[in-house]
């Protein structure tokens, strides 16, 4: 079946239009979150960060619910389906539109800590951390919606997106146990110790299978149903 | 107006944007010879003379409030024009990617030409002083990541998400109403909007460098660009306020001068580490009331075509990206020079702006380099 | 002769329903009415025809493609609107169309408006602010502006008020006009099929159990009463659908009427007293109890 990339691109844009008023939300707040950054305090490091960290969670699952759950739970499915579009086509575009809803904060949130970390006097050791930590941000999103575009429940969808990001807690506790870890982070200097290279490569690489095997399935199934 | 303001191409708000930035120039050629920024500005000279801050800091109330405004209008009239798509893809062609260009080139530029002139200037500035010593410090600090001059494409591009975002979810109406009403409501209620966010931070306020953005840019500049984009939506607005000219004349007149005695009497410093009150609500009342006499000005003496101001409108971009780096250049190679202040800024000026020509001339002017930065 | 689909030995299965069998086509131009009642399998065997849902078994072409390995060149030229189908209720019905312009490059703007006239639609309001009828009406502009080859449509008039029943029934009539597009509905309702499809299929319980012009049905069938008793074995007769005995009338339904059963059922002691014409809503409820074929 041979990608129809013009109407992929479609479908993306619609899904954004739908999602827009949501994703305006998120980016004031995000950029507010920023400006708390910019006030160079550390109550307004924690403020800012924390919001960011709430803005982009809760971008990464308002757009996969509505981009997925909401479509089928209100009965417009159907609709897109009955447009020109095959499943790879189908397929292609809910993970596009929700990997950029996804990786634009992902990408500047990143991006602010690792310059923060660099740049001002907090340890370097935190750089390998924060990576740490946002791998596994990056697996939860590749859970939530490889579980989305799976199952036709919205009750699975919604605890695998719930599941998922709460699972982070225990997480960092595990994180805090491993002693090659925990007392990098009080370092000034970045190293790259076994256990955490191998965390972080084995997060990444579980994403991309999550979200590879996902897209694989469902774009190789010759019909929606 | 009406049909001219929202369909056809306005020369007087090019013209002005291109007298804004070339202000500019001179503004940050001046503040070497200036008083108050003696202590904190890198070229600030041995010489300077308290005429330069009666002038520099008028001029500074109303240049980016000015273009910020007239940013807003534009982008207003391309979303009507071209839609929001068109308005996006004009903004990362012509603001995203040669900020993204510029700004490694710009942050190179002038840390290499400061550490030079900290190394080998004679009478160094307050500011080289530190930076020759920091340099010599065995783990010397590396420079501070700050945008320099480009701060304003930064903001740009963000007013442009936020102008987005405030249209989606319906916030824009306040504002519409707002402009229908009488010009005087936009006139003394702007400024009172205004007037916190300037008390947050030393007067005269500062340049927003950071890469992060800081609350009391946005609220600043975001109030003239959102202004410009509802003028753009009510163009008799600006013939509303017209009435009012002889009145804002006078009144930026007195209030000036308050605000050169208030500035005389709490100069920025750990003092003054932000503006009080009184100095935030003149820097407001000043910054919208100049600006708006500005565009007044710009609407009865500039829309006639130009060929000459039509070739600075073009240049304009160009000369403000490059500027600092070379001005600075300059500026270092200029200190030990014994010569009269006024001649050294002419120096400075004069060479800064013809080279910043010059090299528009032959690698913009008729190059594919026009459509990113012409 | 062409067809505008064409199902041979096609068979469907879901954990609890099961489509099985089903060779039936319809040729380019013609309407064809799909009676069934609900969970018949008339949204299943429409979904097949759009490409939606792949067969288990059997062949599936429409509009010259086969199904559904080339289902985006079908759907191009399908307009396909189902009673379960919804727009999105926080955009306008101008988002929608817009989005189906630039999809379909058959799309008439000028059509698109008429239809709004017609149906008495906003363009500019949210959908979430409309009623029943309107969504219906809207998805069924949606469907009609892009100028479909084989529009098929699933219960389209379902859940309406009378008033905007006659309006879609009205609409779809003008679009039967057009003699280049053939139209697949389905319906429980028969009047809407009687009205206005040429072909009529019964389907019941995943299986096809008449597919005739519509004529054809209404000469076939007829409904004898007779005087007398009620013979032995007579609803064993192939042309009988069903017989039943009140009092010494008896009431026979005949899915093959012709001149020489009235002898006939002389012969077995019952005289014909009337003969009458079957509308298509007892001819639909008669062959399904029957179980045989129509």
């Amino acid at each position: 079946m041979k990608l129809n990339l013009p109407l992929v691109r479609l479908l993306v844009v619609k899904d954004w239009q739908l999602f827009q008023k949501q994703l305006a939300t998120y980016v004031l707040a995000g950029i507010v979150a920023l400006c708390f950054l910019g006030l160079a305090e550390s109550w307004a490091f924690y403020v800012g960060s924390l919001m960011l960290l709430i803005v982009m969670v809760a971008a990464a699952c308002f757009s996969i619910s509505t981009s997925l759950v909401v479509e089928r739970k209100e009965q417009t499915l159907s609709f897109v389906m009955s447009l020109p579009v095959s499943p790879l086509d189908f397929t292609i575009s809910k993970l596009a539109g929700n990997l950029i809803t996804f990786a634009v904060p992902f990408v500047i949130l990143l991006g602010g800590t690792l310059a923060t970390v660099l740049l001002t006097p907090l340890p370097d050791g935190l750089f390998v951390y924060a990576l740490l930590i946002f791998a596994y941000i990056l697996f939860a999103f590749a859970i939530s919606l490889s579980v989305a575009m799976s199952v036709e429940s919205e009750g699975w969808a919604t605890f695998a997106m719930i599941g998922s990001m709460v699972l982070i807690n225990p997480y960092i506790m595990a994180l805090a146990q491993i002693p090659d870890i925990d007392q990098r982070t009080r370092v000034d200097a970045v190293v790259w110790t076994l256990p955490a290279v191998g965390i972080l490569i084995s997060l990444v690489v579980l994403s991309i299978a999550v979200l590879g095997a996902t897209t694989w399935f469902h774009a190789r199934k010759p019909a929606f149903n | 107006m009406s049909s001219e303001l929202s369909h056809e191409r306005v020369h007087y708000l090019d013209h002005l944007r291109a007298l804004a930035m070339l202000a500019g120039v001179l503004f940050h050629a001046a503040l070497a010879y200036s008083p108050l920024m003696s202590g904190y500005f890198p070229t600030a000279d041995r010489q300077n003379s308290p005429w330069v801050d009666a002038v520099v800091w008028g001029s500074h109330l109303v240049r980016m409030p000015l273009f910020f405004l007239i940013a807003g209008f534009s982008a207003a009239w391309m979303l009507e024009r071209r839609g929001a798509g068109g308005l996006f893809r004009q903004r990362m062609r012509r603001i995203a990617l040669p900020l993204v260009v510029a700004w490694p080139l710009v942050h190179w530029a002038l840390s290499a030409s400061t550490v030079w002139a900290a190394r080998s200037v004679e009478n160094p500035s307050a500011v080289l002083a530190l930076v020759r010593y920091l340099t010599e410090l065995p783990d010397p600090p590396s420079a501070p990541i700050t945008l320099a001059h480009l701060w304003f494409l930064y903001y740009l591009l963000l007013f442009t998400v936020l102008h987005w975002a405030f249209r989606t979810l319906g916030l824009a109406r306040y504002g519409e109403r707002a402009i229908r009403g009488a010009a005087a409501w936009v006139l003394l209620g702007l400024p009172l909007l205004v007037a916190p966010a300037l008390a947050t931070v030393s007067a005269p306020h500062p340049a927003p460098e950071s890469p992060l953005p800081q609350f009391w840019a946005i609220a600043f500049y975001g109030a003239f660009f959102a202004l410009g984009a509802f003028v753009h939506g009510a163009p008799d607005w600006l013939t509303r306020a017209r009435a009012l000219a002889p009145w804002l004349i006078v009144g930026c007149c007195a209030l000036y001068a308050a605000f050169l005695w208030r500035l005389d009497a709490e100069p920025p410093g750990e003092a003054h580490p932000s503006a009080s009150w009184t100095v935030a609500l003149l820097e407001a009342f000043l910054s919208v009331w100049l600006t708006v006499l500005c565009l007044l000005a710009g609407q009865r003496l500039l829309q006639r075509p130009s060929a000459t101001l039509q070739y600075l409108a073009r240049s304009s971009y160009w000369v403000y990206l490059l500027h600092l780096p070379i001005l600075f250049a300059l500026q270092y190679a200029l200190m030990d020079f014994e010569l009269a202040w006024p001649l050294k800024f002419a120096l400075a000026g004069a060479g800064t702006l013809a080279l910043c020509l010059l090299s528009y001339h032959l690698l913009v002017a008729r190059t594919p380099l026009r459509r990113f930065v012409g | 002769m062409s067809f505008a689909f064409s199902l041979n030995g096609v068979a469907k299965r879901y954990p609890h329903f099961e489509l099985q069998d089903i060779t039936l086509a319809l040729p380019e131009g013609q309407v064809m009415g799909l009676v069934g009642v609900n969970g018949a399998g008339k949204t299943t065997l429409l979904r097949l025809i759009t490409g939606i849902a792949a067969a288990d078994a059997g062949e599936v072409r429409v509009l010259g493609h086969r199904l559904p390995a080339e289902q985006v060149a079908a759907k191009r030229e399908i307009g396909f609107a189902s009673e379960d189908m919804r727009l999105y209720r926080t955009q306008t019905l101008r988002w929608h169309m817009d989005l189906m312009q630039q999809i379909y490059p058959a799309w008439s703007e000028d059509y698109a408006r008429e239809l709004a006239k017609r149906f008495d639609l906003r363009t500019d309001q949210a959908l979430g602010g409309c009623s029943h009828g309107q969504r219906v009406k809207a998805l069924l502009l949606l469907c009609l502006a892009r100028r479909p080859r084989l529009l098929l449509l699933d219960e389209p008039t379902t859940g309406l008020d009378p008033v905007a029943r006659i309006e879609v029934l009205e609409a779809l009539a003008d679009v039967l006009r057009d003699a280049g597009r053939s139209v697949l509905f389905s319906s429980h309702n028969t009047h809407d099929v009687e009205q206005l499809a040429d072909t009529i299929t019964f389907l019941h319980k995943g299986r096809l159990v008449a597919s005739a012009d519509r004529n054809e049905f209404i000469d076939r069938w007829r409904r004898i009463v007779c005087q007398g008793a009620l013979p032995s074995g007579l609803s064993a007769w192939p042309e009988i659908a069903s017989a039943r005995a009140n009092g010494s009338l008896v009431e026979i339904k005949a899915r093959a009427w012709n001149e020489s059963l009235p002898a006939r059922l002389a012969a077995e002691g019952l005289q014909v007293q009337r003969t009458d014409a079957m509308g298509l809503e007892d001819i639909f409820i008669t062959a399904v109890r029957s179980g045989g074929a129509a």
